[in-house]
């Protein structure tokens, strides 16, 4: 009986049965609703810009999701090897202290022909420095006589040596940038080492700009430790990266093997978790914003009750106000949501412009799922603000509005 | 035919029980009828239960065979569009709309094609003598022109009835003149002309007179013979 009687104040055009009347109605109405809202412009201004704030900085918030998602994707499709070997219970990307030790490596190499591997590359990780991307330092320790493209396949070499030596270093074009290293200049990875610059990568748009490429030993040295912090597995030809994987993970014990697409699923469930975190934060400027839609679209039912009241008294039936009423709050959601996406795409542009410019990557993206996410959001923002005005105002009694008793 | 049935009205004013309307019976035949008493007459109260806007206490309201209290509110809202139009004392014209749009809206709640509903409501708004004002909203017009937008409007879709509240009660002379002279063409033409007000002189250029006193119905005057019908009550 409910929905029969909600889905009779939805149907708004109930004298009408073509179409293409319906239509033209249709627009006539918003010509209507345009025109009130345009009576009381500072009023329409002001909830429109509460509704353009909310979804702007919706989109702002989960922007950085879909950024991540982007960053993380193309990150991945750079790296060569398919499989990262990995101490059990750690992922991808939040290493620590390199917990994989020498002899698991070597067995690697030992079983390499049966496991379907073409080839291993263990290296070690050391962070230096904190959040500030200006003084925070990667380095990436890789086995003597290799250097960073066997890793990354896109690195091209601007100038000196693309292999760094027992005391070298292949530095990322934006930390060299960044920090104005020039070939020959020295490095301190602590306070008793320092290392050479040997070589200098052309940009490549990720990650791999912003690391310092070091020999592993040199680094295990620095931490105090034989072990690796994960090794990168190359498949041999007629096998696939999920066939070497879980042979891996069935011939060895402690160690967790991951493909790119593992890798992407695990970073998928941590950013949709930190998407879920982010929507709730902005699910607060969206209740404020509907909030306002619906405290506008009220004040409005009530300055309007006479001539509520002289259009029943015309004819018009309760349906045809209450559609009246709610779209004028879904125009309100509609418009302001619009702006609001712009506004959005324009935050998500200078956050943009910011990150890449300190460390190379674009961390925020307005896609079209989030767009159409952000415009669902609105356009249900307007029909939940403007139900309950809308049924005030289409229920009100012909005497009463008019003033007639 | 509009018929009132031993119609009664009684409403809740604070702790009080008020008889607006006391069983009132009268059939509407076609040309004017004035509607006149003081105030608290009940005046008001039998123009909102004969139009449909509110439901009688007892009795019936009849428009031919059917009963208003026996439809819901939107089909009272559509016998209304299609047999009836008003003309009240104030609060008459849509604001944000242009006295064209005003004229046309009644037409466009029954779907008219906006071609036609435009071109119709040019001619009603000339045949009131407004055709340059057709542009103009509300605000930008005199309470006289306000009121014959309204007429405009109230034939839009050439309804049988005529409902009119005080029509000139805000109005200069000439301006009041000039409505009643429209509200009298129509009656003259065969339509159902139903004037509610509380000037005995305007009353006087109906057909008939209804005197209300304390909601009931004391005297049917017959003025002219040029329209008048037998009254029953």
């Amino acid at each position: 009986m409910l929905a029969e009687q909600l889905w009779g104040d939805f149907c708004i055009f109930t004298t009408l049965r073509e179409p293409f009347a319906v239509i033209l109605m249709g627009v006539e109405v918003l010509a209507l609703i345009y025109r009130n809202l345009r009576a009381r412009p500072i009023r329409s201004i002001l909830t429109l810009l509460g509704i353009v704030v909310s979804t702007a900085s919706m989109v702002l918030f989960l922007s950085f999701g879909e950024g991540l998602r982007k960053a993380l994707g193309a990150e991945l499709s750079t790296v060569g090897p398919a499989v990262l070997v990995l101490p059990e219970g750690v992922e991808a990307f939040s290493p620590g202290y390199p917990e994989l030790r020498p002899d698991i490596v070597e067995a690697l190499k030992n079983s390499a022909p049966e496991l379907g591997i073409s080839q291993v590359i263990p290296y070690v990780v050391l962070t230096r420095g904190g959040f500030d991307p200006q003084s925070a330092f990667v380095f990436q320790g890789l086995p003597d006589g290799i250097g960073p493209q066997a890793l990354y396949p896109n690195l091209a070499l601007a100038e000196g040596t693309p292999i760094p030596g027992p005391q070298g270093a292949v530095v990322g074009s934006r930390l060299a940038e960044r920090n104005q290293l020039s070939l020959g200049k020295l490095l301190r990875l602590s306070p008793s080492v320092s290392l050479r610059v040997e070589g200098i990568l052309k940009p490549n748009g990720g990650l791999s700009d912003n690391i310092i490429y070091v020999p592993a030993r040199v680094v295990q040295a620095a931490l105090g430790t034989r072990n690796y912090t994960a090794a990168a597995v190359g498949v041999s030809a007629g096998f696939t990266a999920s066939q070497v994987a879980k042979a891996i993970q069935a011939r060895m014990a402690g160690v967790s093997a991951q493909t790119t697409s593992d890798v992407m699923r695990f970073a998928e469930r941590a950013v949709r978790i930190s998407d879920l975190v982010r929507f709730g934060i902005s699910l607060v400027a969206l209740v404020v914003g509907g909030l306002l839609v619906a405290n506008t679209v009220m004040m409005s039912v009530y300055e309007r009750i006479r001539e509520f009241g002289l259009m029943r008294a015309l004819g018009a039936k309760q349906g045809f106000i209450f559609g009246l009423v709610l779209l004028e709050a879904l125009l309100l959601g509609v418009v302001g949501g619009l702006l609001g996406l712009i506004l959005g795409q324009a935050a998500s542009g200078l956050v943009n412009w910011f990150t890449g410019r300190e460390v190379g990557l674009a961390l925020s993206a307005v896609t079209f799922r989030l767009a159409s996410f952000a415009l669902l959001v609105a356009v249900v923002l307007g029909l939940l603000a403007g139900f309950l005005p809308a049924r005030t105002a289409s229920r009100l009694k012909v005497v009463e509005a008019l003033g007639r008793l | 035919m509009l018929e009132a049935i031993n119609l009664y009205k009684r409403y809740q004013q604070g702790e009080i029980d008020v008889v607006a309307v006391d069983h009132l019976t009268y059939r509407f035949p076609a040309g004017l009828t004035a509607v006149v008493g003081p105030s608290g007459s009940g005046k008001t109260t039998l123009l909102n239960l004969l139009a449909g806007f509110d439901v009688p206490t007892e009795g019936e309201v009849r428009l031919g065979n059917i009963p208003l209290s026996a439809l819901s509110e939107d089909d009272r809202s559509e016998l209304r569009l299609k047999h009836m139009g008003f003309v009240f004392q104030q609060w008459n014209l849509i604001p944000t709309l242009t006295a064209l749009e005003n004229v046309a809206f009644p037409m466009m709640l029954a779907s008219i094609a906006l071609k036609e509903r435009t071109a119709r409501a040019a001619a009603l708004l000339e045949a009131v003598g407004l055709g340059p004002r057709g542009k103009h909203l509300p605000n930008r017009l005199s309470g006289g022109e306000q009121q014959r937008v309204a007429i405009a409007r109230a034939l839009a879709l050439n309804p049988p009835i005529l409902f009119a509240d005080e029509p000139t009660g805000n109005l200069d002379s000439v301006s009041g003149a000039r409505v009643m002279e429209l509200l009298l063409q129509q009656a003259r033409e065969g339509r159902t002309v139903i004037l509610v007000t509380h000037d005995l002189e305007l009353a006087r250029k109906a057909g008939r007179i209804l005197h209300l006193r304390d909601g009931r119905l004391v005297r049917v005057e017959e003025v002219s013979p040029v329209s008048a019908a037998e009254a029953s009550f």
